[in-house]
């Protein structure tokens, strides 16, 4: 670890709009951070898989499915758009409201406290 | 040009090749090294003149469509050389002449490809280092290219796309192919692609497959284990002891299951294969070399080393299949390397390795 925690300002909350997003520099770490929903989310700009910059990816819905083994049905559909994000180099999915990958049990992308605080975002960091 | 990048990637100290860096050259400067009428049929294509298929594989733009930021030499060296900290990249065209229907237009194309790749990229930089194109349709032809090609110096072996290559690739009408391969020394590198080219010789398994998904998880192997199966049992190492022989693009994974169930069947049909003086696995690990893109991601790190460990860092070349969409960052291997191996397997497989495979003078 490097030092305590500091609190940095990255942007006025109004630069960036719902489903937007801005990648910043803090302490030599490239991080995203994304408005989505009303909420912030900040990530690090490194994809877990061979660190690609996921945080510079698509966001889209994915495919969701379910087997229901009472009627042998499969529910198959189109869900969550905007709240999944690509990376850009291989495609990993990761939720973007939770950092967590779709395809790996246990693989988060680091993620750190965001903040308003009059009306500029506070990353902590 | 210059001659060493400035590095700053873990490679600093260390000599790494990339035996498969591909190129994304657009149809229409393509066309321009073609006379008529295969000019105009590259330039005005019905569909796309070396098509791949109708397959999502770019998930409907969830990942980046191929990437068009290579398509100059200076381009290509500032990602590959300066970015990934490659020192010598093993660049092929990527030609996909096993989808283009007529036999003398993929001869046509396959002059294309060499004189744009020599023209464009070979003679840009030092340390580029290049595949002849080889069109499989006509093997007295293509030996006739192999040896004009072979008089450039940056030119280290062929590219075979073995994916809908017919017959396949041990049959002895190609041998011309291999003796022109074995005259001029050099390496017969055999690349698969998944789609059109796929689609020649699964094509009950394309149409029937729903996902691309499917289809690329088999393209690659079951191209290799193909032209494996028809290499040996044709006694083609044995017929020709100097060439060397490498397998582009599908990991390493699925070689040790050749070897083994290799020396099993050939020990119990050894009369259908009876030019061979050792064992298959012998044979394997004596002239065949395997890159290692797309390396394999077992959960638990330690599988992937024991594969490391049962094929011998002998025969492990390091590729990265940059600029397409499933291409391995060179550090990930690097990483696993580190961490299990010591600093000559390291060595072995980011350039020592190759440089032997492809008798590489660097
Ligand atoms: S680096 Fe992100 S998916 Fe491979």
């Amino acid at each position: 670890m490097s030092g305590t925690a500091e609190r940095h300002v990255v942007a006025d909350a109004d630069e960036i709009d719902n489903g937007e997003r801005i990648v910043t520099q803090i302490k030599g770490r490239e991080i995203t951070v994304f408005r989505y929903d009303g909420d912030y989310y900040a990530y690090l700009n490194w994809c877990a898989h061979q660190g690609g910059p996921c945080g510079e990816g698509t966001l889209t819905g994915t495919s969701i499915a379910s087997y229901d083994r009472e009627t042998g049905e499969v529910d198959s559909y189109w869900g969550r758009e905007g709240e999944i994000l690509n990376c850009p180099w291989h495609g990993w999915e990761y939720d973007l409201t939770t950092g967590d990958c779709l395809s790996r049990t246990g693989v988060t992308l680091p993620s750190y406290p965001v903040e308003i605080e009059d009306g500029e975002i506070v990353v902590t960091l | 040009m210059a001659s060493t990048a400035e590095k700053t990637t873990p490679f600093a100290d260390t000599t790494v090749v990339d035996t498969d860096v591909h190129l994304s050259i657009p149809f229409d400067e393509l066309a321009e090294y073609c006379d008529e009428p295969y000019r105009s049929i590259t330039k005005y294509p019905t569909y796309t003149p070396v098509h791949r298929g109708g397959w999502n594989r770019y998930m409907g733009g969830k990942i980046e469509t191929e990437k068009q930021n290579v398509q100059t030499a200076d381009a290509l060296y500032e990602k590959i050389c300066v970015e990934f900290g490659i020192d010598y990249p093993l660049i092929n065209a990527f030609p996909v002449l096993n989808s283009v229907p007529e036999d003398d237009r993929a001869v046509e194309l396959m002059y294309a490809y060499n004189d744009y790749l020599l023209d464009n990229f070979l003679d840009e930089y030092d340390q580029f280092l290049g595949l002849c194109t080889v069109a499989t349709q006509e093997p007295e032809t293509a030996a006739e290219e192999i040896d004009r090609m072979a008089t450039e110096k940056s030119i280290e072996g062929l590219y075979l796309l073995n994916s809908g290559a017919q017959p396949p690739l041990g049959d002895p009408v190609y041998d011309v192919i291999y003796q022109a391969a074995e005259e001029n020394g050099l390496h017969v590198a055999y690349h698969a692609s998944a789609g059109a080219p796929f689609a020649k010789d699964f094509p009950v398994q394309d149409t029937q497959f729903n996902r691309f998904l499917e289809n690329h998880m088999l393209a690659h192997p079951w191209a290799h284990m193909m032209t494996m199966s028809s290499l040996i049992v044709n006694g083609t190492p044995a017929k020709f002891p100097d060439l060397n022989f490498s397998f582009l693009e599908a990991g390493v994974s699925w070689v040790p299951y050749m070897m083994f169930r290799f020396n099993k069947e050939y020990s119990m049909r050894r009369s259908e294969a009876p030019l061979l003086e050792k064992s298959p696995e012998e044979y394997i690990r004596d002239q065949f070399y395997i890159s290692t893109q797309p390396i394999g991601e077992p959960n638990d790190p330690n599988h992937l080393q024991q594969i490391i460990d049962v094929m011998g860092t002998d025969s492990l070349m390091l590729s990265t299949d940059y600029p397409h969409w499933d291409f391995d960052h060179p550090d990930a291997l690097d990483q696993q390397v580190r961490q299990f191996g010591d600093e000559e397997a390291r060595e072995r497989i980011l350039s020592g390795t190759a440089i032997e495979a492809f008798e590489l003078s660097i």
